[in-house]
């Protein structure tokens, strides 16, 4: 395994010792002194040594790691001595790269040279070369002829080019190679990185030091292994820069009274411009798509004399690049009073001078929420501010957890996704396209990756089927990627446009079409993906937003839906875009429950009470007030379930047996749980289970949910280690995983997004995702592509891991399950049940559900007959 | 008319004729050229599910003289070689079975070129009955000696759903109802992956014209499906579901 050290400090004169004093005098007409960063950071770099540094916004990050390579290429220029080849890689997931860059690459490196200049130094020029996406033809053409020294990349690009020979000739003495932005990389995108690094120091003579920059991160050894990859000779250190950046937050709440307050709309949005009016500049986050452009016309309609085009906008990835950069721009001039994104923001681009920062709704997780509030005083001294304004009990408590753990900074912890089969088989082809391989080589390189170190051999052989052509698929059309002769034992591309079809299809990141649903009156209230759409029938209730709407139809993009307060759900919620509360966050949650059941079953005084949440959530009287409101209802009218006890409610409401489990691990965890019991349920009462998911608990209805199926189920699930075997039967049949194949065959190249030049849109490749799924389980169920998909829904849209860790409570008896009949459900539960139910878990068979219905259908026509 | 429903297909008694819906052959193979990999199973099930009608028809004393395809044969529009291969080999089964002049080719909205060299037929009448695919309104099918009119095209299924709202599921159907005065019977598509668009959803038919049989008198038909076992089972109206 990796040797993770923790890094030393370096003193400043040590510092200052290995700068060429064109540098050192260059940084010291700029800065005062080193920052703390820089002390942690510029010598290891100098060294070669592998390093993971994370620090909060602000922290002179970048600087760090370009400090140390400037400084070396300074020292190769005056010495003539740089060659035509690239010296340091730099590779960030952010699409608009250039004007960092231009901050902290190209601006210090024109300064260095004009001071050269002023003292009569002659510098070889040190080139920097930008390629993204977004590089035009003629600027690689350029590229190819003067060699960048730096070359700056995203994963994307970095990938395509590692596919040329002729380019990687320029890569073979890479010294330097810094990814930033580390915490973002926990998904399909960073495993795909982590892939791509590995075949860059493949190809590099010496092994290229590793420079990870990270916002505040955790598990940092982790982390750093993701950075260096998983061998026995290799070492990384992490510093974990004790900055300090000070923080101003708070939680607000538009009215007094959260629930019956019916101007609680109208009160938010004088809330907004009354703070947006006291501030410069301000920030705001809204989770979701729908929601931003929602509140930006609002504020423009009801305040037109304050909002206009010219000083507030909407920002999120569905726009157009052009008409970003061109609020990022506008942003960065001052122009604007106020910016509204869904979380497109979050990242570290500069945007300027912002001085406070909204979140409306639940950031989710701690990290997510100091990131965000980081947007504001970008620099290091400068207070960030930020204000949580919530909508609902939940979110009031989720916030006030979330800001005590910022403010008492504890970091919610990050995972990448390992053993992606999908992202293997996208990278195996890149790599057949380089060179022909030998079958244990190839293996070997892949295996240094941290997201591939337990990679099996048999998962790698099953990919090396799958692209040959193997698993019966006609060997020489679209599916033979590479061949494979099992005499030589190599591997090698197939035909002549594999290196076209890699360069348009790849990338990690799904596709959907949306669907704008909108009122008769035209108003729009949100997006649905196209595949949800694929279900509906006219009259079906279905929520959004929370709000519950009667399906009319469809006419071209836009679907036509009436308000239907007051009606139950037909089909599952729309949830794709929600953001999942961190599974840290819901354990600081259940316990601060339990913090206030102890204080209400030993009949605390209210004054007392409200005084502790006061203490413990930092928060003043008038909030704190209606927690402990929201507390007090949930304590009299059952139970309030905490970190030691699940409460599980029953009770039955139109004819329908629910039963709501009060289980606070966030919607992943929850997800997991549910299907299983609902899996498990559904089988001993032979009939299909709905499932209803939010982040404090899940809920399941229907004619099998009954107290003993759930025993049963209980014992099964606590006693065996089957829950893995149970969710991959509970998932089978459903939407999700029909869903996640999708996107799982377009990243292993099986759906080809582009194809003979033309490109296609989700809906023009007229394939349905049932359709598809239905297709390769004829094939052969264990077709590796499917198992990524099932991996997928359990360990990265579900958190398996931490499922079986509650079930390992629950069966050792830290956590207590209590049964409790009620009427109606309790104040706790309130909203689960209101948001309608997440999916359906198919127990009974297709021809048997036929014979019942025709015999309702029957007995229908019989009545009709009397 | 007397007509037995068998599978996905009907044979008439009176006639000695099997009518088979929609196929869509190369609609696997056509992904292909659009970029997606699937495997190609379908002929072989195809003949597999013929082979079991036809021993069915025998086993039941009947006598199976002539089978009439009902048109989209082929599923994409331009012309496919595998497809031709493809549709050959159903061709060679059923030619053991049947002689090959009596195998009936109609041609139907997705049939641009004629396949394996048979010429294709617009409509086909034999003994007042008329076969058509049903995107277009031949004067021939509404003449009088025609009593009833075989159709496919339109790919009906049904949308089933519990009293609580929890399960949904679909299922292929036949349509049987009337029209100009005379007998119609709408087939569900034979091949397998097509499940066809719902007649109790608002997307059946959305398109004016789409077929020679209007919305509005579709809603009076009644409703047949045929389950594992090969029992039918009526449904009722499409406007009473």
């Amino acid at each position: 395994m990796t040797k993770v050290i923790e890094s030393k400090k370096h003193t400043k004169s040590e510092i200052k010792k290995i700068l060429h004093p064109l540098v050192s005098e260059w940084f010291f007409s700029k800065f005062e002194d080193f920052s703390l960063t820089q002390q942690y950071g510029v010598f290891n770099i100098h060294n070669r040594k592998n390093i993971l540094i994370s620090a909060p916004t602000g922290g002179t990050k970048t600087l760090t790691a370009f400090l140390s390579i400037l400084n070396y290429l300074v020292i190769l220029a005056e010495k003539k001595e740089l060659e035509n080849k690239i010296y340091a890689v730099y590779t960030s997931p952010l699409k608009a790269l250039s004007n960092d860059i231009h901050k902290n690459l190209i601006e210090p490196l024109e300064e260095i040279n004009e001071l050269a200049k002023k003292k009569g130094i002659v510098l070889q020029k040190i080139r920097v070369g930008l390629r993204t996406g977004d590089t035009t033809l003629s600027e690689r053409a350029k590229m190819a002829r003067l060699i960048p020294h730096i070359f700056i990349t995203t994963p994307e690009s970095l990938a395509i080019i590692l596919t040329s020979k002729k380019f990687v000739e320029n890569l073979k003495s890479v010294e330097f190679c810094v990814v930033d932005e580390i915490h973002a990389m926990d998904n399909k995108r960073g495993t795909y990185l982590s892939l791509s690094l590995e075949r860059l120091n493949e190809v590099s003579s010496t092994f290229p030091a590793k420079i990870g920059l990270s916002a505040t991160v955790e598990p940092m050894e982790e982390v750093a292994r993701y950075l260096v990859g998983e061998t026995e000779d290799r070492e990384v250190c992490f510093a974990r820069v004790p900055l300090d950046k000070k923080i101003d937050v708070q939680v607000l709440k538009p009215v007094n009274d959260l629930i019956d307050d019916k101007n609680i709309s109208a009160s938010m949005y004088n809330l907004l411009a009354n703070l947006i009016q006291k501030h410069k500049t301000t920030l705001i986050f809204t989770n979701t798509r729908s929601a931003t452009e929602r509140v930006v016309n609002y504020l423009k309609e009801k305040f037109p004399t304050e909002y206009g085009d010219d000083n507030i906008a909407a920002h999120h990835s569905s726009l157009s690049r052009e008409h970003r950069f061109d609020i990022e721009e506008r942003l960065r001039e001052g122009k604007l009073k106020v910016v509204v994104c869904s979380t497109s923001l979050e990242l570290g681009i500069d945007i300027g001078y912002i001085d406070l920062v909204l979140m409306m709704g639940s950031p989710k997780s701690s990290s997510r929420a100091l990131q965000r509030i980081g947007r504001a005083g970008h620099k290091l001294h400068d207070t960030a501010k930020g204000r949580f304004i919530v909508l609902d009990r939940d979110d009031l408590v989720e916030c006030s957890v979330i800001q005590k753990e910022m403010i008492e900074r504890k970091i919610n912890r990050i995972g990448f996704p390992r053993n992606a089969l999908d992202v293997l088989s996208q990278q195996i082809y890149g790599m057949a396209i380089y060179k022909i391989w030998d079958i244990d080589e190839l293996f070997s390189v892949i295996k240094k990756s941290y997201c591939f170190s337990e990679l099996s051999r048999k998962d790698f052989l099953d990919v090396i089927s799958y692209l040959s052509g193997e698993y019966e698929l006609e060997k020489n059309y679209v599916y033979g990627k590479i061949w494979y002769d099992s005499e030589t034992k190599q591997i090698g591309k197939k035909g002549k446009m594999a290196r076209v079809l890699y360069l348009t299809n790849i990338g990690t990141i799904p596709d959907e079409s949306f669907i704008t649903v909108k009122l008769s009156s035209g108003e729009p209230i949100g997006a649905i993906a196209e595949g949800f759409m694929e279900k509906m029938k006219r009259k079906d209730v279905f929520v959004l937003g929370g709000r519950k709407y009667v399906y009319r139809y469809t006419r071209g993009m836009n679907v036509y839906v009436n308000s239907a307060e007051g009606l139950s759900p037909t089909i599952p919620s729309w949830f794709s875009e929600m953001l999942p509360l961190s599974f840290d966050s819901g354990l600081e949650i259940n316990k601060f429950r339990k913090e206030m059941k102890d204080k209400f079953t030993s009949h605390k005084k209210e004054k007392t009470i409200k005084s502790f949440i006061m203490n413990y959530l930092y928060l003043d009287e008038d909030v704190a007030e209606s927690i402990y409101d929201y507390f007090c209802e949930q304590h009299n009218f059952l139970e309030i379930p905490d970190e030691d006890t699940m409460i599980l409610e029953k009770c039955t409401m139109e004819g329908k047996n629910y039963l709501i489990f009060h289980s606070m691990y966030g919607r992943r965890v929850n997800d997991a749980l549910s299907r299983a019991f609902g899996f498990l349920m559904g089988r001993a009462g032979m009939r299909d289970v709905e499932v209803g998911i939010n982040d404090n608990g899940f809920y399941l209805a229907g004619e099998s949910v009954l107290e003993e199926n759930f025993h049963k189920a209980l014992k099964y699930l606590v006693n065996e280690k089957g829950l893995k075997e149970v969710l991959e039967s509970a998932i089978e049949k459903t939407d999700v995983l029909a869903r996640r194949f999708r996107h799982c065959a377009t990243r292993s190249l099986m759906i080809l997004r582009s194809y003979k030049g033309r490109s296609k849109t989700v809906g023009k490749q007229q394939m349905k995702s049932h359709f598809l799924l239905h297709a390769v389980k004829k094939l052969s169920n264990q077709f590796p592509i499917l198992r990524e998909a099932r991996r997928e829904v359990l360990e990265d849209l579900m958190d398996l891991e931490n499922a079986k860790k509650v079930l390992k409570w629950i069966a050792i008896g830290k956590v207590k399950l209590k049964i409790k009949r009620t009427k109606i459900p309790s104040p706790f539960s309130a909203s689960l049940i209101i948001q309608g139910y997440s999916d359906l878990i198919k127990i009974e068979d297709r021809q048997n559900f036929l014979k019942r219905m025709h015999h309702e259908h029957l007995r229908i026509i019989g009545e009709r007959k009397k | 008319m007397k007509y037995e429903l068998i599978n996905q297909s009907s044979f008439f008694l009176e006639q000695g004729i099997l009518a088979i819906g929609d196929l869509h052959i190369g609609y696997e193979h056509g992904m292909k050229g659009k970029g997606v990999s699937l495997p190609e199973t379908q002929p072989d099930e195809i003949i597999n599910d013929l082979r079991k009608i036809i021993f069915d028809i025998g086993k039941k004393g009947h006598k199976l003289k002539k089978i009439v395809f009902l048109g989209d044969i082929k599923h994409f529009f331009n012309y496919e070689w595998r497809e031709k291969v493809y549709f050959k080999k159903v061709f060679e089964f059923l030619s053991r079975h049947v002689e090959e002049k009596n195998i009936i080719l109609i041609k139907g909205n997705h049939d641009k070129f004629d396949l394996s060299g048979k010429k294709m037929k617009n409509y086909y009448v034999s003994k007042s009955l008329a076969f058509t695919h049903g995107h277009i309104a031949y004067p021939r099918i509404f003449e009088e000696d025609v009593k009833m009119i075989v159709m496919g095209h339109l790919h009906p299924s049904i949308m089933l759903m519990d009293k609580q709202g929890i399960k949904r599921e679909k299922y292929k159907c036949f349509l049987a109802g009337k029209f100009r005065g005379k007998e119609v019977l709408i087939l569900p598509s034979f091949m397998e992956m097509v499940e066809g668009t719902a007649v109790n959803s608002e997307y059946f038919q959305s398109e004016k014209g789409f077929s020679i049989i209007p919305e509005k008198e579709i809603q009076k038909f009644s409703v047949k499906v045929v389950n594992d076992n090969g029992e039918i089972m009526d449904f009722g109206e499409v406007r009473k579901l």
